[in-house]
């Protein structure tokens, strides 16, 4: 009985199928044979534009301009021999190349394929015009990406390129067409979806000669929103320059709430490149340059060892540990033994008796291979995961990595065997298995900067009409004591005659900071500074790299300097 | 395991042959949507198909062997295990942009949700099956409610709209038949339309449009509007023969996307017209028949819910289905059953397939 009221209203459903399909195939017959043998309805997307991205102080540094694309209907084509003399007049294009295009869009129904993309307006207006005489040719307009500052900052935007076959799977519920532009790295991609704009499209009824005849629909389209950063372009622009055609990577910050005021990383490349539809010799250069890897931003995708600027770590633990005073002396003979082996200080004949400031100030290692050795590796190991290492800072980009903070269990998972009392005294050195980021070391110098506060990086302060609410530092519990007796070690390290970082030193600001030179198999050293001034209220502070660069204490301090003076000018500091 | 000679009796070989013979008409209609694509045997779709079917069969084999009560034993894990599917495709689906639907090993992409109807059928009947006469209570109906309430958020979390809403008839057909009182379910429809501006709200953006769509084709000509006036002149230029067999102009002419999954139909349509349709709908309302039938048949109540649960679930999907191509119904992406290329979609079919014969054969066992 009950079952009956279920098969009578499904019969009454099927019934109904069965009246929509006779009405569609048999009463209208006519009116869709028509329309399918015409093949009469045509598509034309309108795109909605990308979002705007500004610096903070308004000036734009990624558009998007209107461009045009000459494109064929290779259905359409009436007359073969004047559609081709007429693209190799205006566009000056091949025969092989005009037949090629055909070839392609042969295997398209009545879709346009594009033959030559941006051409000059007057061309466009002149082809559109030729196009009611001769079918089979249509001008289609886009926006196109426009990066105003080329190589500048170019980690930073990221870059775009079109979505695959596979993505489009996925992608397509949320809009994504076939030949869309998608945000492959940096704030193209992690906005991705506050970026793009909204396409929208006519549906139009074309005649025999694919003239319109009619419109069935329009879909306004709505650009995406504005990107408004944290990023001071003329910062940007001192850093790329100070940078120049070395390999590392800068990055400058306000500790206070963790606006990035510039980040570069070297070499760079030209997002432009990637705007064009298909593939470039040039695209696919950058692509596979293994030896510079110009596509990877290494302030927050590079790992290497940080050498001594980790000796902030190290002392900060074994003050707030007790392990030792700011009085506490060690004596420096230019090595250090343990057992059978011998480690050794940067300074051949040593530095005599240091105390915790003299050990920074002349980045005396044994001074801190005794210190690594009281703490022992457990507690460095915290420490050091306390300074946000061993993962992402959270900054508003994708593809940040979060490095190793290594320790025993780290040692028995991943490489099988137990830790040695060696490689903790390595390890307090900013040697070893520990491997970090460069925006990681900035991290760790704006916590003494912040009075021991941590704070997240990021890089867009406003999106569309809403502001990003403000951060706070949150404290990573060190005592204050211990903060200004590192500080001091830093300060010694800019300031003082003997300091090595000395180069770093700035006339009408008090900047402090620690170099790094750090132990590479692979070659010469890498070279490590950061810092940050006013030493009083520090208002900036950064990060400056350079792989295989030599010595921290020689271009990274100098570069620190040029960048604090820049600061300094406009008015930061 | 042995199945008892006198089961054969009542061992329904009409109804697994009507499945064969709407399988093979999805076989040509894949065929012919995607040989465009130029792919070889190996690549193309139909072959895939087979394979898929290959493995179908092991499933149905499965499930016609086993004792549907062996099976309603373990209903609950299969439920949950299922359910747990649902919240790790959700949790994989967040790291991956967009919507995620199915996990993807080696090469094979599974959907959950698809088995999800029918674990969800296998759960709902066992706790109704069991209850007897007790479903006339308002609180009986608190758990079924819990049954059918956390798959239906979790699916429509994925976002997966047409899954969910195919659960709410289901869920309240295996009720009809299991004795719960028509006078609650029906304040409980009511009570769901009442939610509906509520509803509405937690859509994602895509989804309301395909609603809007679906009143007006031309809000959106570009993305489902396009679709649906495509499939509408596939369809309606089928005429009452058709254009034939791999001559379909607009489908050959590439002008109806995802036209081997959900608008196969569109294909079949342009492709063998009226009376090519008309068979298909009716061997669709044979297998139908067929399981009302056996639910009909058996004095088991935990029977008669697996087989009205799958009569209603399968004639849904073709339905919506086929009234999606020809716009009689919003675009939901709800394959037809054993006719969409989809692997997931056919092996749960299958077993749905195998659940009917497994009851009907033992019908007269209790």
């Amino acid at each position: 009985m009950r079952d009956r009221f279920l098969i009578s209203a499904l019969s009454f459903l099927f019934v109904l199928i069965i009246i929509g399909l006779f009405y569609n195939q048999i009463l209208m017959y006519g009116y869709y044979a028509k329309l399918s043998r015409n093949n009469s309805i045509r598509v034309i997307p309108i795109e909605g534009p990308r979002g705007n991205i500004f610096d903070r102080t308004g000036q734009p540094l990624v558009t998007s301009r209107l461009s045009f694309d000459a494109a064929i209907i290779y259905q359409e084509i009436g007359d073969r021999k004047k559609l081709m003399s007429l693209l190799s007049d205006q566009l000056g294009l091949s025969g092989a190349q005009i037949m090629d295009a055909f070839e392609k869009a042969s295997g398209r129904s009545y879709e346009p394929v594009t033959i030559a993309e941006d051409i000059p307006k007057e061309k466009a207006l002149a082809l559109e015009e030729a196009g009611f005489d001769v079918s089979g040719i249509v001008i289609e307009t886009r926006s196109r990406r426009n990066y105003l500052h080329k190589h500048f900052g170019s980690h930073i935007f990221g870059y775009l390129s079109e979505v695959t076959d596979n993505e489009l799977e996925t992608l397509k519920d949320y809009g994504y067409r076939m030949k869309d532009l998608i945000g492959r790295a940096g704030l193209e991609k992690y906005y991705e979806s506050a970026l793009r704009g909204v396409d929208g499209g006519t549906q139009i009824e074309v005649d025999s000669r694919g003239h319109q005849t009619r419109v069935l629909g329009l879909k306004e389209p709505a650009s995406g929103q504005d990107l408004q950063l944290t990023i001071d372009f003329s910062m940007q622009i001192a850093c790329d320059k100070l940078l120049g055609d070395r390999k590392g990577a800068i990055v400058v910050m306000d500790p206070r709430n963790g606006d990035i005021l510039a980040l570069a990383s070297h070499p760079t490349f030209d997002p432009n490149v990637f705007v064009e539809r298909g593939t470039s010799e040039e695209r696919m250069k950058l692509l596979n340059d293994k030896t510079g890897r110009p596509m990877s931003n290494k302030a927050i995708s590079g790992l290497y060892p940080p050498g001594s600027v980790f000796k902030i770590v190290t002392s900060s633990a074994a003050l707030e540990q007790n392990k030792i005073t700011r009085y506490t002396r060690f004596f420096c003979p230019g090595f250090y033994k343990l057992g059978h082996s011998q480690f050794n200080c940067w300074k051949d004949g040593g530095h005599g008796s240091q105390n915790v400031v003299e050990g920074i100030k002349n980045s005396c290692n044994v001074f801190f291979y005794n210190t690594g050795r009281a703490l022992g590796v457990d507690r460095l190991e915290s420490y050091t995961k306390l300074f946000g290492y061993g993962k992402p800072t959270g900054i508003d980009l994708t593809d940040e990595v979060g490095g190793i903070a290594p320790g025993r269990e780290w040692k028995l998972f991943h490489k099988r065997g137990i830790w040695y009392e060696g490689e903790t005294l390595n390890y307090a050195i900013g040697q070893g298995y520990l491997s970090v980021t460069p925006i990681q070391v900035l991290e760790m110098a704006a916590v003494m900067a912040n009075n021991g506060n941590l704070v997240r990086p990021r890089l867009v302060r406003r999106v569309g009409s809403s502001d990003l609410p403000n951060q706070k530092p949150k404290s990573i519990g060190l005592k204050d004591e211990t903060v200004q007796v590192v500080r001091m070690g830093l300060f010694e390290a800019v300031n003082n005659e003997s300091g090595t970082a000395k180069r770093a030193k700035l006339e009408g600001a008090t900047v402090a900071g620690k170099t790094g030179t750090a132990q590479n198999p692979q070659g010469r050293t890498h070279a490590w500074f950061c810092g940050f001034a006013p030493y009083n209220d520090p208002k900036v502070c950064l990060v400056v790299f350079l792989e295989h660069g030599g010595k921290g204490g020689l271009e990274p301090a100098e570069i620190a300097r040029g960048i604090f003076a820049e600061a300094k000018q406009r008015g930061y500091l | 395991m042995i199945i008892d000679k006198r089961k054969y009796k009542d061992f329904d070989a009409i109804l697994l042959t009507l499945a064969f013979v709407i399988f093979l008409i999805g076989l040509l209609a894949i065929h012919s949507a995607t040989q465009a694509k130029n792919l070889t045997l190996h690549e193309g779709y139909a072959f895939r198909q087979l394979t898929w079917l290959g493995i179908g069969i092991l499933f149905l084999a499965v499930t016609i062997r086993v004792s549907y009560h062996k099976i309603l034993d373990i209903a609950y894990v299969l439920y949950i295990i299922n359910i747990l599917l649902l919240v790790l495709v959700l949790i994989m689906g967040h790291i991956r942009l967009g919507a995620q639907r199915w996990f993807s090993i080696g090469g094979f992409a599974f959907q959950p949700s698809e088995f999800m109807k029918i674990s969800f059928i296998l759960a709902l009947s066992s706790y109704v099956g069991q209850k007897k006469g007790a479903m006339e209570s308002l609180e009986s109906l608190i758990i079924p409610f819990i049954l059918f309430a956390v798959p239906f958020v979790l699916v429509l979390l994925q976002p997966d709209l047409g899954t969910a809403l195919l659960l709410v008839p289901v869920f309240f057909a295996i009720l009809l038949v299991g004795g719960a009182k028509p006078k609650y379910l029906i304040w409980a429809i009511l009570l769901g339309l009442a939610c509906m501006p509520v509803f509405w709200h937690f859509l994602r953006d895509y989804q309301k449009q395909r609603l809007l769509v679906f009143i007006n084709p031309n809000v959106d000509p570009l993305g489902a509007g396009y679709t649906i006036i495509q499939s509408k002149i596939a369809v309606g230029s089928g005429g009452l023969i058709g254009k034939g067999w791999l001559n379909g102009t607009q489908n050959q002419l590439n002008f109806i996307p995802e036209r081997h999954t959900d608008f196969i139909f569109s294909v079949i349509g342009e492709e063998w017209g009226f009376l090519g349709a008309l068979a298909l709908i009716l061997l669709y309302l044979f297998i139908v028949h067929r399981a009302f039938n056996i639910g009909n048949l058996t004095s088991d109540r935990y029977g008669k819910c697996i087989a009205t649960g799958i009569a209603v679930l399968l004639s849904l999907q073709v339905i919506i289905n086929i009234g999606m191509t020809i716009g009689l119904m919003p675009v939901v992406g709800i394959p037809l059953p054993l006719v969409s290329y989809g692997g997931s979609s056919l092996l749960a079919t299958l077993v749905a397939v195998g659940l009917l014969l497994n009851v009907g054969m033992r019908r007269s066992t209790f």
